[in-house]
């Protein structure tokens, strides 16, 4: 089992401690000096999440306004100790009701010395699931013993859930209307060269779900993954049917994901967990669907002037939209007037980013972006002069943003969802597919 | 209203700092404002109690000690309010918290200002504010780059905002059209931001200040004070060497005008100063000396203040044009301090202008002396009028002022050299410093004091004060403690040689005192102070140790208690004193037989015990408790704890103490031979060898007894511990006595002194740089022996890299020729020692190597040809002539009190070069000559080289040279100066050699062929083969070529291991001539190599060409000893004819 943790600690943007637990007694109570002094001082947090100073590693990170600070003398897993801070900050939000700053850490720390108790156990990462914790750990106050009422709730049985085969899931469930839904969340990151050759593109997805069923069921998911398709048609022994199969990479699973099964079969079959989780994500390198099309050119005129024409295409389907198109051109840090014409949206410049941004959903009507179209921008941007001898612009890309619902640009389709549960009640399956802009670049 | 703006001109850096950021807390305190602000402005300079102002109101600085030794330089180098917006009246006012009228900030009508600068305020985390500036800066970009034009008051506005964000510590580096297009608007608050923020934006190498050289020039000499003042002030922020010349005349004008009001003459005198030290020329000193006697006799005590500063600058370059204001000083002295004629506003916490009292007294200091009784007197009287009114008191700012005025007035007592009597004064005072609980003015007490200690004659008066300065040693500020270390370590020393006899018991007793104060306080001391004590307590009980005994039991015992803080050097002056002392041995061994008793016990302990035992345990034998067995055993007990460094000593050890059991004991033997054996096989090889030479010597029997006899005397020479001293000195405090006396007094350290073999005949190697006291009393001919052994001994040493045979017969002895290690290098890790060679032999070989070599003996004795000096130079001279013929600045020489420095311009055939004379040492350097001894061919002319170099100071002399036509002897100057009594005299090569007047050119392949062809045959193409070459990559053979100012050409030769060269050279009588080389190399042997050289001129290239040779190859030396045969070198040339310093030496 690897070693997570022989320290943490929760710093504010100070520097200062608002809460620590030592694991053990490898690293000294002061280090957390070290930290601020070598790291926090210097400035260079954000340049390297794991620095090692003094034989002790420090691995942190910052959520809102507190940093989370790891602190391990030996060899320790890395990805696991960032898991465990990602997974315990979910768990602190889902206690305090969303929000996790220093306020949130100052209100509740003896809860969080309870979880934090609970949660790791000599360096050794614990379960960290919100729905276990709360029945044991609890934010209301604790019945007396002679007190008159009997308590109506069983007690709940915690080795069963924590050693338990389904430890993600409480017995006894009970909805009027079984309904799952289950989201395609996909963001596309690219990177173009200036002459429209790809140099860096994937999509990174995952399947969210929400899930309020009765009782104990079944489900299983069926995708057009080449993999499962072919497995499907090995057992059924016909043909692949003609369409589209998706090569997915780096599957990962939620615990509650039959793994033997999916060994054997290829399919996902798992009893959910009740509420909201992430049953898997994946990555997609190959055979990627593009939903725009940026196509710049930049010319500058002089010292003192540029010319920026960019155009942008949809090239997902005529009835598809896309919402929240976003193009951004930087522009040199001397960029003094600018004037702008676009086809669709709006355009201005922001000096605070030294981008030119360009909203193209502004005032169509439905602020919608359809597919199948294009829109350009043209601007002239005037540069003021400058003492120093002309910097050199490193030209940075062009970055995007947009949102396509109902397009996955790696084409991943759900085939099927099908509920068994003993009492067989009917099930409403909800499905929805949504590609976002990851980081959308394309270099000019 | 126009006292607002007059106001306001007076003080528009305090100006900006609080009504730009509008904040009223900023208002409030106005100590940090100042700081604020002069940080801001880059102000080098400041008020010299503004600093230590500063750094007490910063409570939280983290370093004291830092803080003080900048204090203490501002002290040194820098003083006096030039601030040029804080003129003093301001800043009276402004500390006194009466506030600059607001009405004169003419911001209040900005709106978008005080908007951004409070949205800047809000805003949370820096990330915001950076977007906040960077939105505005765009907008202010747009703005200006708006068609229309901006109104007066939105540029005025646009541009405090600039000037705010660039506050903020972002670049701006746009607007300064704008900016400085404000300068020339007709109407005050446009012309007053666009000059304020010129002043800060830019600096005095911008190109952009030319452009407004003459709007500020018609300001100057226009009518409105008002704006003579704006552009007065930005002069003296930013004004550069072209401001200087065209705008000093004006300046000069104002300063000396009586119409014009005191203000503007103030701010002129600063002015003028900026403008002085940007270009001197510009006050020319004859006709300023009249000037500035009158003007010393202003009754405003502003425009007097300024005019110090500047007095104060001409004064430090030029004392002699000023010897008339003398009697004005000291009068000026007395009307503050004497008769306190002053204005009420100038008094500060009752203390009469303390900036122009210490500004004067600074000036007082440059005079070397003040021969007439009438004004010493009244000077005197001033001084001890300082003195006696100073005293500690309650307010921190008024004691700030107060002792800044004390101190100027101590060094200046100092520096005249006042009589006893007020000198015990001055100390008295110090004394009551000391005494003081309030730790700044402690350290300054005990700095000055230490300081005091340079002037002999109160070295006793201090002494008085003794007790008090002990218990500082455990005050808990560590700066504080490291000064009374310093203090007590300066106050013990002979200062006296009258009475040296008497003196001696008494310092004796002290110092022996000290030393065990030290030791007892070791235990308590900071980890970073301990080495230093450790270090200075074995030095001082070396220095003073009343009996030998005792200076062992000292450093055992500190040994004992501080062994982590004690360097080896420490222990291995003990064992050289024990060695060199034959009645201290059985005393020392005994004694280390006693620390071995104890039950832990430091490294340092085990290595100094094991190796005294080893040595002389034999003679301790007849007491209980020594027997070899019984001291075997107890060093054997360390043997599971110690490192591998110790546990080599522990093996000598034991073989001695095997050599020395005479009525043989075999079980002993067994022991020991069991321990050699176990080392056998281990794993450090250093171990390994030691283990099993002993055990193969130790059964040869009565060899051993020859190979382990006991180590021979040590030489004499300087204690390494002193070196050391010396060499950590540097850092710690500016002015130390230590150091000084150091290089005045030689050691006197170890009692016994270097006996000379009987025969007269030294062995050299042990004698190469020892230092010897006595030898400078001698004739000269024993210097130069001295000398000319020093020289073998470095032949002795290049033979010994060279030539295999010569190491085979005296190894050892080559082995520690290697002196600049530790004193006991050879012996701390020694291998078993080699059977010593017959000094006769040995000698004689090196002697016949001496008689071989006369001439190569030559270029090392150039450095110092002639009289013995007293004076070492530092450094190799030679190596640093050699340097320079490469590179065009660097030191020429250096020794104790002066460093020659060069820097080096050459276009075509003429020359420039500037000499720095620096003095280094705190008091002047007299009697400086300098003469240049040409050779034919070169033309040189040095300017006047001043008689003396002021303490500190740095002389420049130019040099100009022309080249008449190609050779290669060289120039040399003969450079002679007095310090003290004693007279030294340097001849030094001067870099002015052919390839400096060669300049690199790179030329295409046909020219050079076609140039090459034409040029064929001797005298004008000459080839050498060159042997003996130094083996150097191709790579840096084509550096050292661009070093001698030749373009290396590539691609021209297909071979890749030859090299083309090419350059021009330049002489009066043939122009340009082009010189072509072509050089060979093979890569099999690197030591060889063909070159051929061309050029139009045959005398040029058989020049060039030796001059390639000597860069090329390597001294040559002869080696004819007698195992080789001499072996002549093959270089056809002779070394005296190779080298030129030699051709001189003969010519000198």
């Amino acid at each position: 089992m690897p070693v997570a943790a022989s320290a943490i600690y929760f710093l504010n943007l100070r520097g200062d401690v608002l809460i620590n637990r030592l694991y053990r007694d490898d690293v000294g109570g002061n280090m957390v000096d070290a930290f601020r002094i070598h790291i926090m001082q210097t400035k260079e947090l954000g340049t390297c999440p794991v620095r090692q100073i003094g034989g002790c590693s420090f691995l942190y990170m910052r959520i809102s306004n507190v940093y989370i600070v790891i602190v391990v003398s030996g060899n320790a897993n890395v990805a696991c100790a960032f898991k465990f801070v990602v997974e315990a900050v979910a768990l602190f939000k889902s206690y305090f009701g969303g929000a996790f700053d220093e306020d949130a850490i100052r209100n509740n720390f003896v809860l969080i010395y309870e979880l934090l108790d609970e949660i790791m156990d000599f360096g050794y990462p614990q379960n960290l699931s919100p729905e276990i914790l709360k029945l044991y750990i609890t934010q209301e106050g604790v019945r007396s013993p002679f007190s008159s009422k009997p308590s109506d709730k069983p007690v709940p049985n915690a080795t069963l859930q924590v050693t338990g085969a389904v430890g993600w899931r409480r017995e006894g469930l009970m909805y009027k209307k079984n309904e799952v839904f289950l989201d395609i969340v996909e963001s596309v990151n690219l990177l173009m060269s200036s002459k429209g050759s790809v140099l860096r593109c994937d999509v990174t997805g995952k399947i969210l779900m929400k899930c309020f069923l009765s009782g104990m069921p079944d489900l299983k998911l069926g995708l057009n993954d080449k993999i499962g398709l072919e497995k499907e048609s090995q057992i059924k022994s016909r043909p692949i049917k003609s369409g589209k199969t998706i090569e997915l990479d780096d599957v990962t699973f939620h615990q509650c994901v039959n793994l033997t099964r999916f060994n054997s079969e290829k399919t996902v079959s798992f009893v959910p967990p009740d509420g909201e989780f992430e049953l898997m994500k994946y990555r997609i390198t190959e055979g990627v669907n593009l939903p725009f099309r940026v196509l710049p050119t930049i010319k500058e005129l002089g010292r003192t002037r540029m010319e920026v024409n960019v155009k942008v295409k949809s090239v997902f389907g005529a009835k598809m939209f896309a919402l929240g198109v976003v193009v951004k051109v930087p522009v040199p840090k001397q960029t003094a007037k600018t004037s702008f014409q676009v086809t669709s949206g709006r355009a201005k410049y922001n000096a605070s980013i030294d981008c030119l941004v360009w909203k193209l959903c502004i005032y169509t009507r439905i602020r919608k972006f359809p597919g199948q179209t294009e829109s350009t921008m043209s601007a002239e941007v005037e540069l003021i002069s400058t003492m120093v001898e002309k910097k050199s612009w490193t030209r940075p890309p062009i970055q995007m943003e947009f949102q396509v619902p109902m397009f996955t640009a790696s084409g991943l389709r759900v085939r099927f969802l099908k509920v068994w549960e003993k009492s067989g009640y009917n099930t409403v399956e909800w499905v929805r597919y949504i590609t976002k802009a990851g980081s959308y670049e394309i270099r000019c | 209203m126009t006292e607002g703006f007059a106001l306001a001109g007076e003080a528009p850096c305090a100006y900006i700092a609080y009504t730009v950021t509008g904040s009223a807390e900023r208002r409030s305190c106005c100590g940090t404002l100042l700081i604020v602000t002069v940080g801001f402005f880059r102000f080098p300079e400041t008020s010299s109690f503004l600093l230590p102002v500063a750094r007490r109101q910063r409570g939280d600085h983290p370093n004291r000690g830092r803080g003080r030794r900048f204090d203490a330089e501002s002290r040194a180098g820098i003083r006096g309010s030039e601030a040029v917006f804080l003129g003093s009246g301001a800043v009276e006012r402004i500390r006194r918290g009466v506030r600059v009228p607001a009405a004169a900030m003419a911001l209040s009508g900005m709106r978008g200002l005080s908007v951004f600068i409070s949205d800047v305020r809000n805003c949370q985390n820096k990330e915001q504010e950076r977007l906040r500036v960077d939105k505005e800066l765009g907008k202010i970009r747009t703005r200006f780059k708006n068609e229309k034009g901006l109104s007066p008051y939105e540029k005025k506005k646009y541009v405090w905002k600039m000037l705010y964000i660039y506050m903020l510590g972002y670049d701006v580096d746009f607007g300064h059209t704008e900016t400085v297009s404000l300068i020339s608007a007709p109407k005050y608050p446009e012309k007053q931001v666009g000059y304020i923020v010129t002043s800060s934006l830019l600096n005095e190498n911008h190109d952009f200040l030319r452009i407004v050289i003459n709007t500020v020039r018609n300001d100057i000499i226009g009518r409105n004070e008002t704006f003579q003042c704006l552009a007065l002030t930005m002069v003296g922020n930013i004004g550069g060497k072209e401001f200087s010349e065209s705008l000093a005349p004006d300046v000069q004008k104002l300063l000396i005008s009586s119409s014009c009001r005191p203000l503007v003459r103030k701010k002129a005198a600063l002015c003028l100063l900026r403008l002085y030290r940007k270009n001197p020329d510009v006050v020319n000193s004859d006709g300023w000396s009249d000037r500035m006697s009158q003007l010393l006799d202003e009754r405003d005590l502003g425009v007097l203040t300024a005019v110090m500063s500047l007095f104060v600058a001409l004064v430090s370059n030029n004392i002699d044009a000023y010897w008339n204001c003398l009697p004005k000083c000291v009068k000026v002295l007395e009307r503050l301090a004497k008769n306190q004629d002053i204005p009420q506003e100038y008094t500060y916490y009752g203390i009469p202008s303390p900036w122009l009292q210490v500004k004067t007294m600074r000036a007082l200091q440059y005079f070397p002396t003040i021969e007439d009784p009438n004004i010493r007197r009244a000077l005197f009287e001033v001084l001890q009028r300082i003195l006696m009114g100073t005293d500690v008191v309650k307010n921190v700012n008024k004691n700030n002022a107060a002792h800044a005025v004390l101190f100027e007035a101590l060094a200046l007592v100092m520096h005249l050299d006042a009589e006893k009597e007020m000198m015990s004064q001055c100390v008295a005072l110090l004394g009551k410093f000391i005494a003081v609980r309030e730790p700044n003015i402690r350290y300054l007490g005990l700095e000055n004091m230490t300081r005091m200690l340079l002037v002999s004659d109160v070295q006793d008066i201090i002494k008085r004060h003794q007790a008090q300065i002990i218990t500082s040693l455990k005050d808990p500020d560590i700066s504080i403690r490291r000064r009374a270390l310093d203090l007590l370590y300066g106050m013990c020393d002979i200062t006296n040689a009258k009475d040296i006899v008497d003196e001696l018991l008494q310092i004796n007793l002290r110092s022996s005192q000290i030393a065990i104060i030290s030791l007892q306080y070791l235990n308590t001391a900071e980890f970073a102070m301990r080495e230093e004590l450790a270090l200075k307590a074995a030095i001082l009980a070396e220095k003073f140790a009343p009996d030998l005994s005792w200076y062992v039991d000292v450093i055992l015992q500190l040994i004992d208690k501080a062994g982590d803080f004690v360097s080896d050097d420490i222990w291995y002056r003990v064992v050289q004193f024990v060695t060199n002392n034959e009645d201290l041995q059985p005393y020392a061994a005994a004694k280390a037989r006693e620390y071995l008793e104890k039950p832990a016990l430091h490294e340092t302990m085990i290595k100094v015990s094991a190796y005294l035992l080893g040595e002389y345990s034999h003679l301790l034998a007849r007491r209980p408790g020594c027997s070899p067995r019984e001291i075997f055993t107890i060093i054997s007990e360390k043997l599971p704890t110690i490192t591998t460094s110790t546990l080599a000593i522990l093996l000598s050890t034991f073989a001695k103490i095997l050599m020395h059991n005479h009525p043989s004991d075999p079980e002993l033997q067994e022991q020991i031979w069991s321990i050699f054996r176990k080392y056998e096989s281990y794993i450090d090889v250093e171990i390994q060898q030691r283990a099993v030479e002993y055990f193969a010597l130790c059964r040869k029997g009565e060899a051993l007894v020859d190979v382990l006899a006991e180590m021979p005397k040590f030489p004499e020479r300087q204690s390494a511990l002193l070196k050391k001293a010396e060499d950590a000195e540097v850092d710690t405090a500016e002015q130390s006595a230590i150091k000084i006396r150091n290089q005045q007094q030689t050691s006197n350290a170890l009692v016994v002194t270097d006996q000379r073999p009987a025969n007269g005949s030294v062995p050299v190697s042990q004698l190469a740089l020892v230092r010897m006291p006595s030898e400078n009393m001698e004739a000269n001919s024993s210097h130069d022996q001295a000398t000319s052994e020093v020289q073998v001994n470095s032949q002795d040493r290049e033979l010994s890299h060279e030539n295999g045979s010569i190491n085979a017969v005296i190894p050892q002895d080559v082995q520690s020729a290697d002196l600049l290690g530790d004193l006991l290098g050879p012996l701390a890790i020694e291998g078993p020692p080699a059977p010593p060679v017959p000094a006769e032999h040995k000698d004689h070989s090196l002697l016949s190597a001496l008689e071989g070599t006369p001439e190569a003996a030559g270029p090392l004795a150039l450095a110092i040809v002639d009289e013995p000096n007293s004076v070492q130079p530092i450094g190799n001279v030679a190596e640093r002539f050699n340097a320079l013929c490469l590179k065009d600045s660097g030191v020429l020489y250096e020794d104790p009190h002066i460093q020659i420095g060069i820097k080096a311009e050459w276009r075509s055939h003429h020359g420039r070069l500037v000499l720095f004379l620096g003095n280094k040492n705190i008091s002047p350097l007299v009697s400086v000559r300098a003469v240049i001894l040409p050779p034919t061919h070169l033309k040189m002319e040095l300017s006047l080289v001043p008689e003396t170099i002021p303490p500190r100071a740095q002389v420049q002399c130019p040099l100009e040279v022309v080249n008449l036509r190609a050779s290669r002897d060289l120039a040399v100057l003969d450079f002679s100066y007095k310090f003290g009594i004693a007279m030294v005299n340097v001849k030094l090569r001067l870099p002015s050699v052919l390839n400096k007047f060669l300049q690199p050119i790179s030329i295409s392949a046909e020219e050079f062929f076609s140039q090459w062809k034409s040029l064929s045959g001797p005298p004008l193409k000459l080839q050498e083969v060159l042997r003996d070459v130094k083996p150097l990559p191709l790579s840096e053979m084509a550096n050292l070529f661009t070093g001698l100012r030749m373009a290396v050409i590539p691609g021209i030769d297909t071979n890749p291991n030859n090299l083309i060269v090419c350059a021009t050279f330049h002489s009066e009588s043939s122009k340009a001539m082009l010189c072509l080389i072509r050089v060979e190399t093979d890569p099999t042997d690197r030591t060889q190599l063909r070159i051929t050289l061309a050029s139009g001129d045959p005398t040029l290239t058989f020049e060039l060409k030796e001059c390639i040779k000597e860069h090329l190859i390597r001294i040559p030396v002869q080696a004819p000893t007698p195992v080789t045969p001499p072996l002549q070198p093959q270089s056809p040339v002779t070394p005296a004819y190779n080298d030129p310093g030699a051709m001189l030496a003969g010519l000198l």
